[in-house]
């Protein structure tokens, strides 16, 4: 028998009523019509029930004991669906719990601005001024404030000294040595006029003067005045300008001392700085105009004083302590100008 | 003839639709965790499995072994059966890939021939009586007494084994399952086209064959 290929596709779609309906009717009425076609499909359907007359083969009874045997060393159903189940449920019960922290921390967020909006400021403010005054305690924001306090930075120091002296040359070559030796590091500028220029007076015209501008530390301030205590006595005056924090105005310490230099400068608190100045300008002027200056004198040298500021250490003739780089780091909060004005007079040595 | 076959057919997705609401509740049941509702899969389908499995591997013995491996398969793969189709669809995806599979690894399967001495010479002249019969009766006879003809099976089952793969699985699960074309496309993923085709060409051979052994 020759093949209709197109035709078997209808045929067996038809047997197996697969066909739309009214294609099952078009095949039906050809079928009825044409034998060869009605013997095809008798054919085709012989085929279909050969195969479908097949008897049911029953399985084997042990493939479910086989099935669960497969399943014994493996993780069981049961046990990866709980834990699908368990790992579900948890995830639940971690989010819900993640929720609740949230609007607990939000509940407490809120509750904590209100509070504090209307009773917290007064009653934070006086509980610390409380815990610090009557246990002697400091809280955490107190002690960061008072330890910041005790490492401020001593309050800079700005000023002018004048010194007079009939050896200028040799002063000023002194001086330069013990700026050399001392205070190497300090930012130091040396200028030098025949004329007095700013605010020099009528007298310092014509008189040769040198400047040296010291930017330094205290410490090396300290070295260096204790050495300039060695050409005191060179001096026809001494005077201390110092700088106040309102613009143009000066504390003017008069036949100033080294001792009281230092006094004045190693103040840490500017404002102690200037009380200590008025008070050694004061005290230079009364002993100025009152008799017997060498007797005040030989008593301020014995350190019978109403004031006695610290002393500088005097190291004539010692080896200048050279500065580690990392004493070159220290605070240069010390602003000094130096200012050396000469007159006609032999050298020195 | 048509309603016959009409009848057949809606009785059989009936079948298949109530089967797999009851499915449904049993892999939900599977899902969380209750193994008696997996056993109660497996003994209602494991004979289905094994006998498709069988009329396409034609061994016993593969059969019991394929059929035990579906249910593994399945048993081990249910958590991730989305039912996009339905579980007795899935199930037999299953199936019928392990034993095409199987029968790809096996050349033992493979019948090249259709030579008619040789496909003649396996039957007994009783058989080629059974046979002809058949054949020529213009009458549909009752599948029972059909199933009961000893010589008539073993003649359908060895021109089924004559039938490449492709064609075998289409044919089992046509005429053996009951599957609809749109059935057996989802379960071999291939086009309804392709089934129609397939169908068509399996049958046509079959009848080659079975003429050969009347020649």
């Amino acid at each position: 028998m020759k093949e209709i290929p197109n035709m078997d596709e209808l045929l067996n779609s038809f047997i197996d009523g697969e066909l739309p309906a009214r294609q099952q009717t078009e095949v039906q009425r050809l079928v009825d019509h044409e034998e060869k076609i009605a013997q095809r499909l008798q054919q085709l359907r012989k085929c279909k029930m050969l195969l479908s007359s097949l008897p049911v083969t029953e399985a084997p009874p042990q493939i479910l004991e086989n099935v669960k045997a497969s399943l014994a060393g493996k993780p069981l159903l049961d046990e990866s669906a709980f834990r699908r189940t368990e790992r579900a449920g948890t995830r639940h019960l971690l989010g819900r719990k993640v929720f609740a922290a949230a609007a607990m921390l939000g509940l407490v967020r809120i509750l904590t601005a209100v509070v504090y909006t209307i009773v917290a400021p007064e009653t934070v403010t006086q509980s610390r001024g409380q815990k610090t005054e009557d246990r002697g305690q400091k809280t955490d924001s107190d002690f960061r404030l008072l330890t910041s306090d005790f490492r401020l930075p001593a309050a800079p120091f700005s000023g002018r000294l004048e010194l007079r002296t009939s050896y200028l040359p040799a002063v000023v070559a002194f001086i330069n040595r013990a700026i050399e030796d001392n205070v190497p590091s300090a930012t130091k500028h040396r200028g030098q006029r025949t004329e007095g220029r700013g605010q020099k007076t009528d007298s310092d015209f014509r008189l040769p003067t040198s400047d040296f501008r010291l930017i330094c530390s205290s410490e090396s301030f300290n070295l260096l005045l204790a050495e300039l205590g060695n050409i005191w006595d060179k001096l026809d005056s001494a005077t201390l300008f110092v700088d106040t924090q309102v613009f143009g105005q000066r504390v003017v310490v008069d036949a100033v001392t080294a001792e009281q230099i230092s006094g004045i400068v190693n103040q840490d608190d500017s404002k102690r700085r200037m009380e200590v100045a008025k008070d050694f300008a004061v005290l230079n002027n009364i002993a100025e105009h009152l008799p017997g200056r060498e007797i005040l004198t030989a008593i301020d040298d014995t350190t019978v004083g109403l004031i006695t500021p610290p002393k500088p250490v005097l190291t004539w003739n010692q080896k200048t302590e050279k500065k580690s780089p990392a004493r070159t780091k220290e605070n240069k909060n010390i602003h000094l100008t130096i200012t050396v004005v000469g007159g006609d007079r032999p050298s020195l040595n | 003839m048509t309603e016959v076959a009409n009848t057949d057919r809606y009785a059989s997705e009936r079948r298949i639709d109530i089967s797999s609401e009851k499915d449904a509740v049993l892999v939900r049941r599977c899902w969380q965790g209750d193994s008696a509702a997996m056993e109660e899969l497996i003994l209602k389908y494991q004979s289905r499995i094994y006998n498709v499995i069988l009329k396409i591997c034609a061994d016993p013995d593969d059969a019991a072994e394929l059929t035990q491996e579906t249910f593994v398969k399945v048993i081990e793969n249910i958590d991730g059966f989305e039912g996009r189709s339905g579980f007795y669809t899935w199930m037999f995806r299953i199936a019928v890939n392990l034993t095409l599979n199987y029968c790809q690894r096996n050349a033992r399967l493979r019948f090249s021939s259709l030579d008619a001495s040789e496909a003649k010479a396996q039957y007994s002249s009783q058989a080629d009586r059974v046979l002809k019969e058949f054949l020529s009766d213009d009458s549909s006879p009752d599948p029972a007494v059909m199933a009961q003809n000893k010589e008539l099976y073993e003649i359908a089952v060895e021109s089924l084994m004559k039938l490449d793969d492709a064609q075998r699985a289409v044919v089992v699960l046509r005429d053996i399952e009951g599957m609809n074309y749109a059935r057996i496309a989802k379960v071999l993923d291939i086009e309804l086209g392709t089934v129609r085709s397939r169908l068509s060409r399996a049958r046509s051979k079959l009848r080659q064959i079975l003429e050969a052994i009347l020649q």
